[in-house]
C-alpha cells in the first residue's frame, strides 16, 4: 500500500465533498463567500501547522485556544492604544513564543507530561483573562482591519501568509535536518539521543514554535474584524488537533505530515458551510465532524496493527 | 493581593459606615447591591440606575461583588452584609441554589431580599425583578424583524447553541410569534455559533451565500450580533441583508452607526437597577408586600407584578438614535 495512503484518502474525501457541493449546491462556489471562508480558516491553519509539529514530536498542546485569546486581547489593546500594527505583530508573536516557552520548559525541562501541563496553562490563562476582561470586547480603530489594506487584499494576504507558512514548514520538515529531528524524537527519543540529537531541546523548541504560531494566528484573526472577543479561540485546540489527526498525523508521534493536516483542516472546515448550503439541520455538524475524526483514528489503528 | 487589600479597605469602610450610622441613630436605610461581578460593564450600568434611586430615596447604597463571576465569593459578601446588619439586599445570583442558603439566613435576620437579573430559589427572596420574560424577548425580536422587512421575506437565525435552555425558550417564542402574526415571513435556517463572534461571522457568510433571498439575520446570542454584522459588511450586503439581535450596545455601536445593524435589543439596565433599589427600599419600609399586583417605582411609574416577579416590561430597542447614550 502506498505510504501516503492516509493523506491521499483525506484528499479524496475532501474532493468528494467538493464535487458533491458542485453538483447539489453550486452556490457554494461564489468567490466572495469562498474567499471569506478561507480567510476565516487561515489562522486555524497556522496553529494547525504548529500542532502538527508538536504531535509529530509525540507531545500535545491543548493550551493553544487560551494562548490565542490572551494574545488576541493583548494585541487588540495595544492596537487600540494606537500602536502601529507592524510593531504589534512581533510583540504578539513574542508573547505567544514566551507562553509556549513556559509550556516547553515544564514539559522538556521538568519532564512533566504535556497533556497535564497544557491543561493547567489552558485553564489558568482562560480564567485569568476572564477575570481581567470580564468578557468585555476590545474595540479597535478601523485602520487596524486588514492591516489597513482593502478587504480583498487583506483577505488574500491572510491566505497567502498561511499557505506560505504551510509550504515552508512542510518542506523544512522533510528536507531540513531540524525538521527530521522532530520525527526522530517523536519516533523514539532515546534512539534520537543516541544519534546525537538533544530530544529535550527539540521538545522545548516545538512548544516555542506553536506558541509563536499561535501569536501570529491571533494577529491574523484580530485584523479580520474591528473587535476582539476575549472568548475568541475557545475550542481552537480541539479544532486543530482534530484537523491534524484527521490529516494522518499519528497521535503516538513520529508519523504524518503538514500536507495531510492541511487537507484534514479543509475537510473539517467544509462541514458547517456545506450543511448550510444543503439546508441540513445544524444538529448534524458536530456529529459529522466527530464521525470523520473517529474514522481517521480507526484507520490509524488498523494500519498500525497491520504493521505489527 | 490587590483584591485582598481592596476588600479589607472596603470592609473597613463598610464597618465605619455602619458604626457611624448606628451612633447617629440615623434612620437612613442601608441597601446592599450585589452584582455577579463588579467590574462588568453591564452591572456597572445597572448600578448607575441604582445610584440614582438611592439618591432620590435618600438611602445608603453598598455595592460589592466578586471580581470574577464567582458563586462562593458572592456567599461571602452576603454573609458580611448579614453581619453588618443591612436593611435590604439585592442580588444577581451567579448560582441559583448556591446563594440561596445565605439569602435565607439573611431573611431570618429580618433583612429583606430581592433578586434581579438572575434569580435565586423563590423561597430565598421576596421578589425577583425580572428584566425580561422569554415571551417579551421573543416577541420584540420578531416584531422588530417584521418591521424592518415590512412583514415579508426570508430570514435566518443565529443562536449560541441548539441545546441551551434560554436560547431554545427564546426561539420557541420567536417561532410562535412568526406563525401567529407574519405568514409572509419565512425562517430558512437556524445556525449555532457556540457563543463565538468569529464563528457567527463564518455562519452568517455561509447563510447569505446559501440563501440568495435572505433579507435579515437575527442573532439571539450577544456575540452573534457583531459577528453577523461583520459578515454582512464584508459581503457588501449592508442594507440588503439587515441584522437585528439580542446584544450589548458597546459591542454593536459601530455597526449600528454604519447602518449594518438596525436594532439591538436588550433591557434598559439603568432602569433595572433603579427599579430593583426602589423595590428593596419599599420592602424594607413595608410599603411593598408579597402578594402585591403592581408596584410604582418613582419616576418610572407603575410595573406589573406577576406572582413574585416584578416585570421590568418590554425589552428596550437600541438603534442609531439612542445607542450612544448607553455605555455597557
Amino acid at each position: 500500500m502506498n505510504r501516503y495512503f492516509r493523506e491521499l484518502s483525506v484528499v479524496g474525501a475532501l474532493g468528494a465533498v467538493l464535487i458533491a457541493m458542485a453538483v447539489f449546491a453550486p452556490a457554494f462556489y461564489q468567490p466572495q463567500p469562498l474567499l471569506s471562508l478561507l480567510t476565516r480558516e487561515a489562522p486555524t491553519l497556522v496553529v494547525a501547522c504548529g500542532m502538527a509539529l508538536v504531535i509529530i514530536c509525540r507531545q500535545i498542546d491543548i493550551s493553544v485556544g487560551s494562548m490565542f485569546s490572551v494574545v488576541s486581547v493583548c494585541a487588540g489593546l495595544l492596537a487600540a492604544r494606537g500602536w502601529p500594527l507592524l510593531l504589534v505583530l512581533p510583540v504578539a508573536m513574542l508573547l505567544g513564543a514566551l507562553l509556549g516557552a513556559f509550556n516547553g520548559f515544564l514539559v522538556a525541562g521538568l519532564r512533566l507530561p504535556s497533556i497535564v501541563v497544557t491543561l493547567a496553562t489552558m485553564v489558568a490563562l482562560r480564567q485569568g483573562l476572564n477575570m481581567v476582561r470580564q468578557g468585555e470586547f476590545v474595540n479597535m480603530p478601523d485602520a487596524v482591519q486588514w492591516f489597513g489594506l482593502s478587504q480583498s487584499a487583506g483577505q488574500w494576504l491572510m491566505v497567502a501568509i498561511a499557505l506560505a507558512l504551510l509550504v515552508a514548514l512542510g518542506l523544512a520538515m522533510r528536507h531540513v535536518a531540524a525538521g527530521r529531528f522532530v520525527y526522530a524524537v517523536g519516533t523514539d527519543a532515546e534512539a534520537a539521543r543516541l544519534a546525537g540529537i538533544q530530544p529535550q531541546l527539540v521538545t522545548f523548541l516545538v512548544f516555542v514554535f506553536i506558541g509563536a504560531f499561535t501569536g501570529l494566528a491571533a494577529m491574523m484573526n484580530i485584523v479580520q474584524s474591528p473587535q476582539v472577543q476575549p472568548l475568541s479561540g475557545m475550542g481552537l485546540e480541539l479544532k486543530v488537533i482534530a484537523a491534524v489527526v484527521v490529516g494522518g498525523v499519528a497521535i503516538s508521534g513520529g508519523r504524518g505530515n503538514l500536507w495531510g493536516a492541511f487537507a484534514g483542516l479543509l475537510l473539517l472546515a467544509c462541514v458547517a458551510p456545506a450543511l448550510t448550503h444543503l439546508h441540513i439541520e445544524a444538529y448534524w455538524e458536530k456529529a459529522i465532524q466527530g464521525g470523520i475524526i473517529l474514522l481517521a483514528v480507526v484507520a490509524d489503528g488498523v494500519r498500525s496493527r497491520k504493521q505489527n | 493581593m490587590k483584591s485582598l487589600l481592596t476588600r479589607l479597605g472596603l470592609a473597613a469602610a463598610l464597618l465605619l459606615g455602619s458604626v457611624s450610622g448606628v451612633r447617629a441613630a440615623d434612620p437612613k436605610l442601608v441597601v446592599a447591591f450585589l452584582p455577579k461581578s463588579k467590574g462588568n460593564a453591564y452591572f456597572i450600568s445597572c448600578k448607575a440606575g441604582a445610584d440614582k434611586a438611592a439618591k432620590e430615596l435618600g438611602i445608603e447604597l453598598l455595592f460589592d461583588g466578586p471580581t470574577d463571576s464567582n458563586a462562593a465569593k458572592q456567599n461571602e459578601i452576603v454573609e458580611n452584609w448579614i453581619t453588618l446588619g443591612v436593611d435590604a439586599i439585592a442580588v444577581a445570583a451567579e448560582n441559583k441554589e448556591g446563594i440561596s442558603t445565605a439569602l435565607r439566613k439573611a431573611q431570618k435576620q429580618g433583612i429583606k431580599v430581592v433578586t434581579y437579573d438572575a434569580d435565586s430559589m423563590p423561597d430565598a427572596r421576596s421578589f425577583f425583578v425580572n428584566q425580561a420574560t422569554p415571551e417579551g424577548i421573543g416577541q420584540t425580536l420578531m416584531d422588530e424583524a417584521a418591521r424592518l422587512l415590512k412583514a415579508e421575506g426570508e430570514f435566518a437565525m443565529i443562536t449560541a447553541s441548539l441545546t441551551a435552555a434560554n436560547q431554545r425558550e427564546w426561539q420557541k417564542h420567536i417561532e410562535a410569534r412568526l406563525k401567529e402574526k407574519y405568514p409572509k415571513m419565512k425562517l430558512v435556517a437556524v445556525r449555532p455559533c457556540d457563543d463565538l463572534k468569529d464563528k457567527a461571522q463564518s455562519e452568517a457568510t455561509a447563510l447569505m451565500s446559501a440563501n440568495p433571498n435572505l433579507k435579515l439575520i437575527m442573532a439571539i446570542c450577544s456575540p452573534g450580533v457583531p459577528g453577523a454584522a461583520e459578515a454582512v459588511k464584508q459581503a457588501g450586503k449592508t442594507g440588503k441583508v439587515k441584522v437585528v439581535g439580542l446584544g450589548l450596545p458597546n459591542e454593536n455601536k459601530r455597526y449600528v452607526h454604519e447602518g449594518v445593524t438596525d436594532s439591538v435589543i436588550l433591557w434598559n439596565t439603568g432602569d433595572l437597577g433603579y427599579l430593583t433599589i426602589h423595590a428593596a427600599v419599599s420592602l424594607a419600609k413595608g410599603t411593598l408586600k408579597p402578594g402585591a399586583k403592581s408596584y410604582t417605582a418613582g419616576k418610572l411609574g407603575s410595573f406589573t407584578i406577576a406572582g413574585d416577579n416584578i416585570l421590568l416590561g418590554k425589552p428596550f430597542i437600541f438603534n442609531k438614535g439612542n445607542i450612544d447614550q448607553f455605555n455597557f
